[in-house]
């Protein structure tokens, strides 16, 4: 049961923060299902827990619904809704790129190299990629180390 | 997990590539590197169905088949 409810408040806050183009907030998810706001943190708790969600570490809010970010970082996405442009943070150029899978749709990420900062935008329009100017994605960590420290990862 | 740029450093610049001057920089040892082709099929494969009410998280071993499959077989893409 808790499990189901748990998937219930995963899916509906990806609906919400897709829908308002913001991450919600404990107490936007709990007036949506109706339920108190004590049970949408035990509930964010546990998919935490579970490597589901990232929460900001003073108030319990998300930091990171992967692969959005909650907060402004380098990495914006620019997407093509149906009808105007949408703008997403990512927590990195992966799940930026992540972004634009999850929303299907077509969409550019603008970012800038991580060693000297000159500007850089990856396209992909119908699952083609073109990067502006050329690039590599490097994967500092190994992945039994990616949740030591996931910020920094 | 951060783009760098590919190119050849300007003449007159420092050397070594943008990742290594980065690696240097943090005092961390060279990681793994992919291309975006790679990258953006990781992305997808990875992130194309998580708002699906359906969605689980994967398993370990269904993680390693996923990154084997895109061709990711050294033990740095091993969770354990």
């Amino acid at each position: 049961m808790a499990a189901d409810f748990n998937n219930r408040v995963r899916v509906r806050l990806y609906e919400l923060f897709v829908e308002a183009g913001r991450c919600p907030s404990k107490s936007d998810v709990a007036a949506d299902l109706g339920c108190s706001v004590g049970d949408i943190t035990e509930s964010f708790a546990a998919l935490a827990a579970a490597h589901m969600l990232v929460l900001q570490p003073g108030t319990g809010e998300v930091l990171m619904a992967n692969p959005l970010s909650a907060v402004p970082t380098p990495f914006v996405v620019e997407t093509q809704g149906s009808n105007v442009p949408r703008t997403w943070y990512g927590n990195c150029i992966w799940d930026s790129l992540g972004v634009i899978a999850m929303l299907h749709a077509d969409g550019r990420v603008v970012t800038s190299c991580g060693c000297c900062g000159e500007s850089m935008t990856v396209g992909v329009r119908r699952g083609e990629v073109v990067c502006q100017p050329p690039g590599l994605v490097h994967f500092a960590l190994p992945a039994r180390r990616w949740w030591d420290d996931i910020v920094f990862n | 997990m951060l783009l760098f740029r590919s190119e050849e450093p300007r003449s007159g610049s420092q050397s070594a590539d943008h990742i290594d001057r980065w690696c240097k920089s943090w005092r961390l040892e060279r990681g793994a590197v992919l291309s975006l082709e790679q990258a953006w099929k990781l992305a997808d494969a990875w992130y194309r169905d998580r708002m699906s009410a359906a969605w689980r998280r994967r398993s370990v071993d269904e993680a390693h088949e996923l990154f084997r499959s895109l061709g990711l077989t050294s033990d740095f893409w091993r969770f354990s």
